[in-house]
């Protein structure tokens, strides 16, 4: 192969899996999945929880609606004063966050308070 | 919580076991999962791609038979620890990754990166003493270079585009 062969086959291997990294893509995990424009906050009872990887999650009884409410990892809300026992189901508490551009019964927490304690989870 | 309890039966079975559960569940062991998968992802794409770059003529001085006993034997154990710690990730979400459309295109990329390195086992590799040092390798042993990096690098973006997908 010449040189500028080489360099030509060489930029195609390092550049076209980028390009097929770059393609949008609607999210599911990341934030930018969640439309930031729009601040809920939300006060319910806990109808379930998992405090589970990669994030944790409530379904939160509001009048109405049942939201799937995404938390963080549980490791983080443990080490930020949020242990397992803070989700019980049954629990009033109250989240502020950002609905899932997709899914209307999706959203994401950027803190919730429980008994009164406020736990940031970004 | 099962992601879809109407998936086939083994996925749901797969994501309700005691393994499944703990991962999800033990506070640490997601992450030290994920370490493991990183890890080996640095020995396999590393080991193979630096090799490759050695087929393209990078570094010609360096024998290739010598290169790949050192290189491709840490890409293998690489392979190792990305098998188990992958397959550890997918038992905690099995119904939900096995619907992903990026992680079915990761699982086709690796089978396709897997022959794609047979085949050069099988085929050019095996003259690699007429080509060892100071000379151009065979256009096969180039492309299938190529080919793996092509595809080695697009597995890395599946993988964490399944996150985001």
């Amino acid at each position: 192969m010449t040189g500028r062969l080489r360099i030509a086959a060489l930029t195609l291997a390092f550049v076209l899996p980028l390009a097929l990294a770059a393609t949008p893509a609607p999210a599911h995990h990341g934030w930018s999945g969640y439309d930031s424009g729009t601040t809920l906050n939300l006060t319910g009872t806990i109808k379930e929880s998992g405090y589970e990887h990669p994030h944790g999650y409530i379904r939160l009884d509001v009048p109405g609606k049942t939201w799937l409410v995404v938390l963080a990892p549980p490791s983080r809300m443990e080490n930020r004063g949020l242990p397992r026992a803070g989700l019980t189901p049954g629990k009033t508490v109250t989240v502020v966050g950002y609905p899932n551009r997709t899914d209307p019964e999706e959203m994401r927490a950027e803190r919730i308070i429980v008994d009164g304690k406020t736990t940031e989870l970004r | 919580m099962i992601h879809n309890p109407q998936a086939a039966a083994w996925l749901v079975w797969l994501e309700s076991s005691a393994v499944a559960v703990a991962m999800r569940q033990w506070l640490w062991l997601y992450p030290v999962v994920e370490i493991v998968h990183i890890t080996g992802i640095v020995g396999l794409v590393g080991g193979a791609v630096m090799f490759d770059l050695r087929l393209l003529g990078l570094s010609r001085g360096l024998p290739v038979a010598a290169l790949a006993g050192h290189l491709l034997s840490w890409a293998r154990v690489g392979l190792g620890l990305v098998v188990l710690s992958g397959a550890l990730m997918f038992t905690a979400h099995a119904t939900e990754w096995a619907e992903n459309p990026a992680f079915r295109v990761k699982m086709l990329l690796i089978v396709a990166a897997g022959l794609n390195a047979w085949a050069f086992h099988r085929w050019p590799f095996r003259s690699v003493a007429g080509w060892d040092r100071d000379t151009v390798a065979p256009p096969r042993a180039r492309l299938a270079a190529v080919v793996s990096i092509v595809l080695w690098l697009a597995v890395i973006a599946c993988g964490r585009l399944l996150a985001y997908l």
